[in-house]
């Protein structure tokens, strides 16, 4: 009888090597009643085309779960539940469990078996963060938890969550005759709470939607690794962010051209930025100013010039002061400056 | 018992989301103005919505109370007085999220009852996509390019005014011009001239004589809903299949890969828009196919990419990524009057492929010209007096 | 060759002295639970207490977790079961209250959890002390509820919940509730079965075509809207409308495999036979209730008393015809119900609702609320009790609600 909790082996997925040998097998298809352009939808391709089919999916509340999969049409071409609003974390860590168990126990086939729960932003940030990171301290269990981050609570008409824009437009935060920012708060640093607070997770990254085969190769990666794993994945909204659909994949990538999100991973511990990050952070990349990305979306069109300021400051202030650019907010010490007498 | 009356508004999910609201607000509003009760609301199961599926809002008006509460026992009316379309290409049926299958935008009008849609194209065009019903009803058209905007900036294009005026002439039992009026100078924004473009509106309305079994005759999708003993236990439905390779029409060869669709929604009712692809030029970089979120690209047996338009919802992401100038054309609905398969038509013969996409994309409307959302801040402002010019122009 | 007391175990009925939640995690090693999720709240904490040291040892496999919170704690073990682990969990309070979101929707997806609650006062005011509306609360769910009143109890309910809950008829989730400290830390001596009797007795968990796993492409609780729910429903409330049938099965297979007698599932008669009158209570006040039963009818008092267990399904039926040959019953509500009709407990209403229905004798029905926050059921309140549905029993009128055992 086995006493002692051992990692077992994830599934090896090998990076796509380029456009052409990503597989043509559809895990997430049509048939889901999402908006024209959705790129959280597109994240759910990507996920499922990634990860393969011996894999399981956790879909927590949103628009994820109320979009893609009503009664009687759903696009899911892998075994796919719900689970509550904060319960990404709790989730995985159950359906891990329940494998590995019964796998020792000889009640199923032994095999690597991917469990992904997916959250929103509001399901991940806010209301399930103390779930994912209780997960994220296991290290026998193989699972990964994806965040979508269409920065709102998107399934009940927008609303703001801990990972919502500075003074953006949202039905929690209108710009009224009185006050014009209702959102004060600065987005939270998701990928680097968890990397920071759960120094034995093997994966933590972020990705963007609009550089597809990277974000598969990293799902891939995190799958592979073994142990829990997080992935920030930023995936704009035509319906919050007030844009003609057309542009997801633009405003995805400028969102990274401006240094608004960084694209990095910690692997094992190691932090490498990646994609059109790692060209700013080696400074062949000037990055764009934030109002190229902030004025062609509607929910920044009450922004004056003072707020498009405010919110460029902040953003170099990522870049300029913080030790770990983009990733750590600990302040350089500036005093090391001063010439010595 | 009193007089009731019900129009239903249908609308593009969430880009006509406010305009919307604001006719029926303004048609409970300009009814009270002659005493009338009423009550507006938008169709609860479509919301949240989705940007381009299909939504309907209503107002339900009465000569009194007692009478309204009639009408208001069943929630969402199953007879209509009126109909409006803001946008004509949901004239080719809605998908939404209320039922399964497509249903006909005359579906709800009472025998007799008026079908008022917002069109550049004339009656007969229209009736070429518009189902046939099994009895007769009014319809008529007034110009307009579809007024989208988005959740939180409005394009005030008087689109709602003239919806209004509109209704006054159809349906002047429900209110006259002059409560029309009263409601718009008092309590709308820029009132004086938005009365003015109510009253060309009013004033030009008409109507033609629809005959049963005039129209589209092409059947409608249509499910039956399971009993609770056939349906799978534990709150559980079956999954997608995967899909597969299919033939090349003109060699008979398979190849390639055709994923599985749902065959329960098929969300070509979104579109207003659809791409139109230039097969010779693709250079098989395959970012159209891997970003498309509907995964709506079948990867052809000569790896190409053929667009489904079973499936295609029209958002024009692959327009946007493709690489190679127009290679991937957005054009409107409108030059279209089937799903058929554009590769199958490419294999079949170029040459008149050729031909047909050449004069379908002369039909695009560039993407810096197009009204299909906020792209820029003052975007709205500056498109509102060609949309004026065109509404005006009658 | 000398065998080791663990393989002794397996064919050796033991005898121990064990509390009511040891009995419980006992249960879990015998039935070969896969995964247990622990958050600490008392009383029923020490369950999980027990099975950590059971796993540590070697005498249990399985996967142990402890959770940041009792939500957390419920939806693993939720989607654990969905992925086909059989497993075990529970909490006490509100602790209970806070995996709410979780228990609302374990019966619709057929989840066949089995928890143990043990009952304590819901805080504030805060009390670790006895009360039962924790698990009354999930009663309209969809949940079956069973209170226990000995740690034999314990052991042998725990043991039966694995079998009726994973029946394919039933799929849904059971919670055994236990008296805090009363029962979950006094130690009474208790009867374990063999490892081989509960082999016979539980076949494997087998979700069947529900089972979450790649061989098996579903999707498991897709968003509906009004055209599905309905329907959706109505086959957890044919599960409901069948439980009671299951139920009886199993006890019946029960005694067959252990060799011992149980007899009605649903409720247990006390000194009832020619009873004029009796009193009704639910978990440990069986105690202080057949005492003074004894007492007084050693008085020459004609009273007897019901122990409800199964609370859900609620054994309608059965219970008014038992209770239709009495004058008057008395229920004793370890509850409160604050606004029902009457203000009467939650049992109480439940037994006058059961009773309605019928041309059959209607005796009235007298609501009591006593033993909150664990103050102690004695031997007097009960007799005070039986005076009034005494008074009751004669034709003399009786407040419906009164509060027994409380300064005033």
């Amino acid at each position: 009888m086995s006493i002692f909790s051992e990692v077992k082996p994830a599934q090896k997925l090998e990076p796509f090597k380029g456009v052409k040998t990503i597989a043509h097998e559809e895990y997430f298809t049509s048939g889901h009643r999402t908006c024209q352009g959705c790129f959280s939808a597109q994240t759910m391709r990507l996920l499922a085309k990634s990860a393969g089919p011996r894999t399981i999916v956790l879909g927590s509340t949103g628009c994820m779960y109320v979009a893609n999969t009503s009664y009687y049409t759903t696009p899911w071409g892998v075994p796919w539940m719900h689970t509550q609003l904060g319960s990404s974390g709790s989730a995985a860590l159950g359906a891990a469990a329940a494998y590995k168990v019964q796998m020792r126990k000889g009640k199923i086939k032994d095999e690597p078996i991917n469990v992904i729960a997916f959250c929103g932003d509001g399901g991940g940030a806010d209301m399930g963060l103390g779930a994912i990171s209780a997960t994220m301290l296991h290290p026998a269990y193989n699972l990964l938890i994806l965040m979508y981050d269409n920065e709102s609570y998107a399934n009940t008409d927008i609303q703001i969550s801990g990972c919502s824009p500075y003074g953006a437009n949202t039905s929690f935060s209108t710009p009224g005759k009185v006050k014009r920012i209702m959102n004060q708060r600065w987005k939270k640093n998701m990928a680097g709470l968890i990397a920071a607070g759960h120094p034995t997770v093997k994966y933590v990254g972020t990705a963007a939607t609009s550089e597809p085969m990277q974000a598969m190769n990293q799902i891939r990666k995190a799958l592979s690794i073994g142990g829990p794993t997080f992935l920030h994945l930023l995936a704009p909204c035509p319906k919050g962010w007030d844009y003609d659909p057309i542009l997801s994949g633009e405003l995805g990538e400028l969102a990274v051209k401006t240094g608004i999100f960084p694209l990095y991973e910690m692997v094992e511990g190691k932090l490498e930025y990646i994609g059109k990050t790692k060209l700013i952070v080696n400074g062949k990349l000037k990055r764009l100013p934030v109002r190229d990305y902030l004025l062609k979306q509607g929910r920044f069109s009450h922004f004056t010039d003072d707020d498009v300021e405010y919110f460029q400051s902040k953003v170099d202030e990522m870049w300029d002061k913080w030790l770990i650019p983009g990733v750590m907010p600990v302040l350089k010490d500036l005093e090391a400056d001063v010439v010595p007498a | 018992m009193g007089q009731l009356f019900a129009v239903e508004i249908i609308y593009r999910g969430v880009f006509q989301k406010i305009l919307a609201k604001n006719i029926c607000r303004g048609i409970v509003l300009s009814a009270h103005n002659e005493g009338k009760p009423g009550v507006s609301f938008g169709r609860y199961s479509d919301s949240p919505e989705r940007n381009g599926i299909p939504a309907k809002s209503y107002a339900i008006v009465a000569t009194d109370e007692v009478t309204l509460e009639e009408g208001m026992a069943q929630y969402s009316p199953k007879q209509v007085d009126i109909t409006v379309v803001l946008d004509d290409t949901l004239c080719k049926g809605l998908e939404s999220w209320a039922w399964m299958g497509l249903q006909a935008v005359n579906h709800f009008l009472k025998p007799n009852a008026t079908l008022a849609v917002i069109s550049n194209e004339d009656v007969p065009t229209l009736l070429k996509s518009i189902h046939v019903k099994d009895q007769p009803y009014h319809l008529g058209t007034f110009t307009g390019i579809p007024s989208f905007s988005g959740m939180w900036n409005f394009k005030d294009d008087h689109t709602d005014a003239r919806t209004l005026g509109v209704i006054a002439k159809a349906m002047p039992q429900l209110f006259s011009f002059a409560s029309l009026e009263k409601y718009i100078a008092t309590k709308v924004k820029d009132g004086a001239s938005k009365v003015q473009s109510a009253k060309l509106a009013y004033e030009r309305f008409t109507t033609v004589n629809v005959k049963i079994g005039e129209g589209n005759t092409e059947p409608l999708r249509h499910y039956v809903q399971p009993k609770w003993e056939q349906m799978r236990e534990g709150t559980t439905i079956v999954g997608m299949p995967q899909g597969g390779p299919f033939k090349d029409p003109t060699t008979g060869e398979a190849g390639g890969h055709r994923p599985a669709r749902s065959k329960t929604f098929l969300k070509y009712a979104t579109r207003t828009l659809r791409p139109v692809t230039n097969f010779e030029t693709c250079t098989k970089c395959t970012l159209c196919w891997l970003n498309c979120p509907d995964a709506s690209f079948d990867v052809t047996p000569d790896g190409l990419y053929d667009t489904n338009l079973e499936a295609c919802c029209g958002c024009g992401v692959c327009e946007q990524v493709c690489p190679v100038t127009n290679c991937i054309t957005m054009v409107s609905e409108h030059e279209f009057t089937d799903n058929a398969s554009q590769w199958a038509a490419f294999k079949k013969d170029k040459a008149a492929y050729k031909a047909w996409i050449t004069a379908k994309s002369a039909a695009a409307v560039p993407m810096d010209q197009r009204s299909n959302g906020y792209r820029y801040k003052g975007q709205y402002k500056e498109q509102i007096p060609a949309a004026l010019a065109v509404a005006n122009k009658g | 060759m000398a065998t080791t007391a663990v393989e002794q175990a397996k064919h050796v009925e033991q005898e121990a002295l064990i509390t009511g939640a040891e009995a419980i995690a006992v249960a879990c090693k015998l039935a070969d639970v896969d995964v247990v999720t622990a958050y600490p709240i008392r009383p029923y904490d020490t369950v999980v207490q027990y099975i950590s040291q059971l796993v540590a040892d070697g005498e249990m496999d399985c996967e142990y977790i402890a959770a940041e919170g009792e939500h957390s704690q419920f939806e693993i073990v939720k989607h654990a079961s969905a992925c086909g682990a059989r497993v075990f969990c529970g909490s006490s309070g509100v602790g209970w209250m806070y995996a709410m979101e979780c228990l609302t929707v374990t019966p619709s997806l057929r989840i066949p959890m089995v928890a143990m609650v043990g009952n304590r006062a819901l805080d504030d005011p805060g009390a670790f002390g006895v009360e039962h509306n924790d698990a009354l609360s999930v009663r309209d769910l969809g949940w079956n509820l069973i209170w226990v009143d000995s740690a034999q109890e314990c052991i042998d309910t725990a043991l039966l919940a694995y079998r009726i809950a994973e029946d394919r008829r039933m799929m849904v989730p059971i919670a055994i509730s236990c008296d805090g400290s009363f029962l979950t830390h006094s130690q009474a001596l208790v009867k374990i079965p063999t490892q081989e009797q509960v082999k016979r007795f539980l076949p494997p968990y087998d979700r069947g075509e529900l089972l979450m796993h790649p061989d098996n492409v579903i999707s498991i609780a897709p968003q509906c809207n009004e055209d599905w729910v309905m329907e959706i429903r109505r086959s957890n409330y044919e599960v409901a409308a069948h439980s009671l049938g299951v139920i009886s099965e199993c006890y019946a297979e029960f005694e067959k495999v252990f060799g011992r007698k149980i007899g009605n599932p649903f409720f247990e008669e006390y000194m009832t036979e020619d009873a004029d009158y009796v009193l009704l209570g639910m978990g440990t006040l069986s105690t202080p209730a057949k005492v003074a039963i004894r007492r007084m009818r050693a008085e020459g008092k004609k009273v007897g008393f019901v122990r409800l267990r199964w609370f859900r399904p609620f054994p309608a039926e059965a219970l008014a015809n038992c209770l239709r040959r009495f004058k008057a019953i008395g229920v004793v509500d370890r509850d409160y119900s604050l606004g029902s009709p009457y203000l009467s407990g939650v049992v109480a209403t439940e037994i006058r609702t059961a009773l309605y229905p019928g041309n059959g004798p209607k005796p009235p029905v007298l609501g009591f609320i006593c033993g909150l926050g664990g103050r102690e059921v004695l031997v007097p309140d009960i007799e005070k009790m039986a005076g009034y549905v005494s008074e009751a029993a004669a034709g003399k009128s009786v407040p419906l609600t009164q509060w027994i055992g409380l300064r005033e």
